[in-house]
């Protein structure tokens, strides 16, 4: 199921721990990109078989962790935390003017698919706060207008 | 501005440094991995030992008392595993180290790994911190292509692998049984101890758990006269620089390399620039949001792990986040409380349902029915989960609300109080 | 053996046990909910919270610890009893019934649930809690036990069981927090043939057999200890009934044979014991053509008559006996055809079995052999081959008189159609069958519910059944027929009960000798001379 590149990608990773069932979180994370960004109950019984694990036991480490999504992302996934130090200077703020803009709630994706929005604890910029992720990538000292551009740029 | 003490933000602050494996031996890095390896790791140990290192991640316990308590002669490998997970709020420290100064703390990782006999050494790092995982694989990689890892680092013999692992979103990975737990591919969570990880750690195998900034205190420590230089940069038992990361209303939120007898006034307000807007101090969460919160008039007081505690409160991750005249306070704690219960693993019966709890009756203040019944049941909910839990996010939980409640009682009331 | 205390009273304790476990083999009473003996422990219920005063070192413990994952040492010193353990114990109880829904009055556990008891006990008596709790809903999870996940405190004992025990790994932990639930995910239910299990080691009603759903409240069940006669490793069972009837059967624990564990099929073994409608409930004698109902004296005088007439040859004599018969069952019987006709024509059927075997414990507990004697039969040297061999042959003469215990043969014909041209043919069961329908006597016995019994499983282990429900009024205990028709066909015996049979047993048998039926009674015991199976196959066991 994986792509001959991210297949060379998976091999690697399994020969650097000693029991293939270590490499189960990296190999998720990989399918998950295959996947557009969420993973379906075959790609996580591909890679239950991969690390040699029971698939509920797959199961057990999805729902555990926050990054792993058992439904598609937008294709902009605004990651805004409001955990303490950003709250404290206007990441809730931030988060509610978000929602209003998109005009959907944290947890959801607009309809067009474009844009979803997930409410983050701390991200760990604390010190540059409000901080948000895009993707992959952070965005810091965000403030609401730099946020209504942000997504206007990425809606063209 | 006050000036800071640069140990491990020695490149980071020279504009010109770009990180790469060539600018970091050009300002001297590997000169220590080289010295560590004519040594023996018992000599490293007790170096690291005398120096007086005291982790970074938030515990503050000796690192040469952690290594030296590595179990020998099992037959088994030993590992060294580096705590990048860094989600306690207010925390963004490690993520400064990785990004901008990775060769800094691999060499460090690469000593503590030659210290305890480990041949393959696995940073975790948090899944949300994509840059610092892109800079770390590109650092691994120009260190191989070096020679410096793989079968025969500097002529040493030690053949040595680093592998940079990635999480996937949950606070208590940084737990360091929790992390083992999630390195070995399965849920994050906590183990009972005993066995401890420097007897069981990763896959049954003695195991060393410690943070970035403390890994990467190392070359400095192992240089020359590092023990001594390390010690004298803070008072007796809190040797060392260390990265304090600012937040809140202050003017410059920042992080900051600061020598470990600083006073807390000062952090605020000669480093941070004092409170923004020309609003007045109402309190500090001194070490990530685990730690009991101080009040305006208790911050007269040199932040390091000793003084910190003896008042009361503790210094954690060095994370301070600064709030002002205008902050509600019973916001504040509820997303505090929001935060554990989102983060709580589950396991055990007081944080499962006590992070819960705790968050729904200061919600109920919020929404108006709070009163003094429910003021004190908050603080016995929080109590309860004190010393009753499995791992210590229990604790983490409890001292916040605990904390909030005693220093801050009249904030509550104003949710209720009609006269 | 190394001593340390609780509560000021010395404990013994194995070198690397738990404080818990070495507290609960003597008798102390600590409360848990996550720990079992047979799983690995995760101490996360934190239940057992206890005060190590002195951890052995002079120093005490700085917090309250769990004693389930405390290893004792010398010099402990333990208290369970004093304020600081009372609370934790409140907090945690307290903590536990935040989410928990008030279900007791329609909840199947109630009574033997020890979140129940442990709130009585232990608890506060009231509730702070004022908003909603978590509400996760009913889960058909399997074709045996259902879920109730509103009722779970997450003790994970069940997660452990599919990990550990079956290692079919059906049951997970998914989401985390507030959130956690323990269940199979998505619609899969489960397929493991121990299911039942996971209804006994949960401590709430969160999980509950479906066959035992809203029979009867448990504290209206008497108890007795016996064993499944459901195949031959022969599990130590509860048999739990009430005014005579049996709602179900619980594992006893026997660390020799089964454990902690029975597996379904032997659960739902409970229904034959409830049957009525195809049971024999009197003597029969077929009177033209007919089976009609005869008095005792009637019968085993019709039988002394007829046998008198016919002065039958040793050859002429056979008896038949499947290998669900009882050792007492089998040596009266034995008995009754050497000493009354000399011969020793007693059959039985030895077919084939597979014994499992596996990196599981559990899976090693059903067989193929679903009968609980067989080995007792080869240890009184009951005839019989794989092939029915000897059977066929003995078969070929002209039969005059054959007793049939039980329902040996069943799938065979060609037997059936000899043994019907015997002139005459006694059947002793309990159910009928193509036996009672061919005989011309028909004895009624009872079933393992009603009679004591020893039995010896496959590992040459003698048992004993115990009587738990009132036989049906009309019919006797096997062994007491055997020897009340010995007696009318000359043969006087003084047994006054089946321990009596057994214990002639040990007293004239190599085999059974130094055996006391107390001992049976109890844990069981294995022969001391033991005979070897050779139609005992050995064979990897599928999950």
């Amino acid at each position: 199921m994986f792509s001959k590149d991210i297949q060379t990608q998976v091999d690697k990773l399994l020969s650097r721990y000693p029991i293939r069932q270590n490499a189960l979180i990296p190999i998720l994370h990989l399918a998950q990109k295959e996947n557009e960004g969420w993973l379906s109950e075959d790609w996580m019984q591909h890679v239950a078989d991969i690390c040699e694990v029971p698939l509920t036991h797959v199961e057990g480490v999805v729902t555990f962790y926050t990054m792993f999504r058992l439904k598609p992302p937008g294709k902009y996934h605004l990651q805004v935390c409001t955990c303490v130090p950003c709250c404290l200077v206007g990441g809730t703020e931030l988060l509610e003017h978000t929602e209003k803009k998109l005009d959907i709630h944290a947890g959801h994706t607009t309809d067009d698919g474009v844009f979803s929005i997930e409410e983050m604890e701390c991200i760990g910029a604390c010190s540059f706060a409000p901080a948000i992720i895009v993707n992959e990538d952070y965005h810091e000292q965000v403030t609401p207008e730099e946020m209504d551009k942000m997504i206007d740029e990425l809606r063209q | 501005m006050a000036e800071e003490t640069l140990v491990l933000f020695k490149n980071i602050r020279n504009p010109k440094y770009d990180k790469s494996l060539a600018a970091y031996k050009k300002s001297g890095g590997f000169k220590s991995l080289k010295k560590v390896f004519g040594m023996k790791p018992e000599e490293v140990v007790q170096e690291v030992k005398e120096s007086g290192i005291r982790g970074r991640g938030g515990a503050g316990f000796p690192t040469g008392l952690k290594w030296s308590f590595m179990a020998k002669g099992t037959g088994k490998p030993s590992y060294l595993v580096a705590n990048a997970d860094e989600s306690e709020p207010g925390t963004c420290k490690d993520r400064e180290l990785m990004l901008k100064d990775p060769h800094m703390f691999l060499e460090g990782l690469m000593i503590g790994c030659y210290a305890i006999g480990c041949h393959h050494g696995y940073v975790y790092v948090r899944g949300e911190y994509f840059p610092s995982i892109k800079s770390l694989n590109a650092a691994v990689d120009e260190l191989y292509a070096d020679g410096l890892l793989g079968p025969d680092p500097l002529g040493s013999g030690f053949n040595l692998d680093i592998t940079i692992h990635t999480g996937a979103g949950a606070y208590i990975c940084g737990e360091e049984s929790a992390l083992l737990d999630s390195l070995e591919g399965k849920r994050g969570h906590p183990r009972v101890k005993p066995p401890f990880p420097a007897v069981s750690g990763f896959n049954g195998c003695p195991t060393s758990v410690n943070n970035v900034e403390t890994l990467a205190c190392m070359p400095f420590i192992l240089g020359d006269n590092g023990v001594e230089a390390f010690k004298s940069f803070g008072p007796q038992n809190n040797s060392g620089t260390h990265l304090v990361s600012l937040s809140g209303h202050v003017n410059r939120p920042g992080v900051y390399e600061l020598r470990m007898d600083v006073n807390m006034k000062d952090i605020i307000y000669e480093y941070g620039g004092g409170i923004r807007n020309g609003k007045k101090l109402k309190g500090v969460i001194p070490g990530g949001s685990s730690s009991p919160v101080m009040t305006a008039d208790e911050v007269d007081v040199l932040y390091n792990f000793d003084d910190l505690a003896k008042k009361g409160t503790m210094m954690g991750s060095a994370a301070m986040m600064v709030f002002d005249e205008d902050t509600d306070v019973v916001k504040l704690l509820h997303r505090i409380t929001r935060f554990y219960a989102h983060e709580s693993c589950g396991q055990c019966t007081p944080c499962r349902e006590g992070t819960h709890w705790s968050r729904q009756i200061v919600r109920d203040f919020l929404n108006g029915n709070g009163s003094d019944e429910k003021l004190q049941r908050l603080n016995r909910v929080g109590g309860n989960m004190m010393g009753t839990t499995l791992c210590a996010l229990g604790d983490a939980a409890a001292m916040p609300i605990q904390s909030f409640v005693k220093k801050f009682p009249e904030e509550f009331r104003k949710y209720y109080a009609t006269v | 053996m190394p001593v340390f205390h609780i509560d000021g009273e010395p404990v013994e304790y194995e070198p690397g046990e738990k404080v818990l476990s070495a507290a609960l083999r003597c008798g102390k009473i600590i409360p848990h909910y996550c720990y079992h003996p047979g799983m690995s422990v995760v101490a996360t219920c934190r239940m057992c919270l206890v005060d190590v005063v002195d951890l052995g070192n002079g120093r005490p413990a700085p917090k309250l610890q769990t004693a389930c994952s405390m290893d004792a040492a010398e010099g402990m010193k333990v208290e369970t009893l004093n304020p600081k353990v009372e609370e934790g114990r409140k907090l945690v109880n307290e903590f536990l019934l935040v989410n928990h829904p008030l279900d007791c009055p329609i909840c199947d556990q109630s009574g033997e649930c020890t979140l129940q008891d442990y709130a009585f006990e232990y608890g506060s008596g009231k509730s702070e809690m004022d908003y909603s709790k978590r509400v996760n809903g009913w889960r058909d999870i399997g074709t045996f036990v259902a879920l109730e996940r509103n009722r779970c405190i997450q003790c994970s004992r069940c997660d452990r069981f599919t990990r550990e025990i079956t290692g079919t790994n059906e049951f997970g932990m998914f989401n985390r927090g507030h959130e956690l639930t323990i269940d199979t995910y998505a619609d899969r239910p489960m397929t493991n043939k121990f299911q039942g299990n996971m209804a006994d080691i949960c401590p709430v009603g969160a999980i509950t057999e479906k066959e035992f759903r809203f029979k009867r409240r448990v504290w209206k069940l008497k108890k007795n200890h016996s064993i499944c006669t459901g195949c031959s490793t022969g599990c130590n069972v509860t048999i739990e009934h009430d005014r005579n009837e049996v709602f179900r059967l619980k594992p006893h624990e026997n660390q020799n044979v089964n454990k902690w564990w029975l597996c379904d099929e032997g659960r739902l073994t409970y229904r034959l014991m409830n049957e009525r409608k195809t049971r024999i409930h009197q003597p029969l004698g077929r009177v033209d053509g007919k089976l009609e109902g005869v008095s005792w004296e009637e019968a085993y005088a019709a039988i002394a008559e007829r046998v008198a007439d016919m002065s039958p040859l040793p050859e002429e004599v056979l008896a038949l006996t499947d290998t669900h018969a009882s050792n007492e069952e089998l040596f009266l019987l034995q008995k009754l055809l050497k000493d009354v006709f000399s011969t020793d024509n007693t059959f039985c059927p030895l077919p084939k079995w597979e014994q499992s075997e596996s990196e599981f414990f559990i899976n090693t507990l059903i067989t193929t052999d679903k009968t609980p004697n067989r080995a007792g039969a080869l240890a009184l040297k009951i005839k019989g081959d794989a092939k029915s061999a000897k059977l066929k042959k003995a078969i070929e003469a002209e039969l005059k008189v054959v007793f049939v215990l039980g329902n040996p043969f069943e799938a065979e014909v060609e037997v059936l159609e000899k043994i019907k041209k015997a002139q005459l043919v006694v059947h002793l069961g309990t159910f009928h069958n193509s036996w009672s329908e061919i005989a011309d006597v028909v004895l009624p016995g009872q079933y393992y519910s009603e009679k004591e019994g020893t039995f010896i499983n496959k590992n040459q282990r003698v048992q004993a059944t115990e009587v738990a429900v009132h036989a049906l009024r009309r019919t006797r205990p096997e062994w007491r027929i055997l020897a009340d028709l010995s007696a009318a066909l000359g043969q006087q015996s003084s047994y006054g009960s089946s321990a009596d049979v057994f214990n002639a047993m040990t007293e004239q048998l190599k085999a059974f000798s130094g055996l006391s039926y107390a001992e049976i009674c109890g844990v069981g015991k294995e022969l001391r001379q033991q005979t070897k199976d050779s139609g005992m196959k050995v064979v990897k066991a599928q999950t």
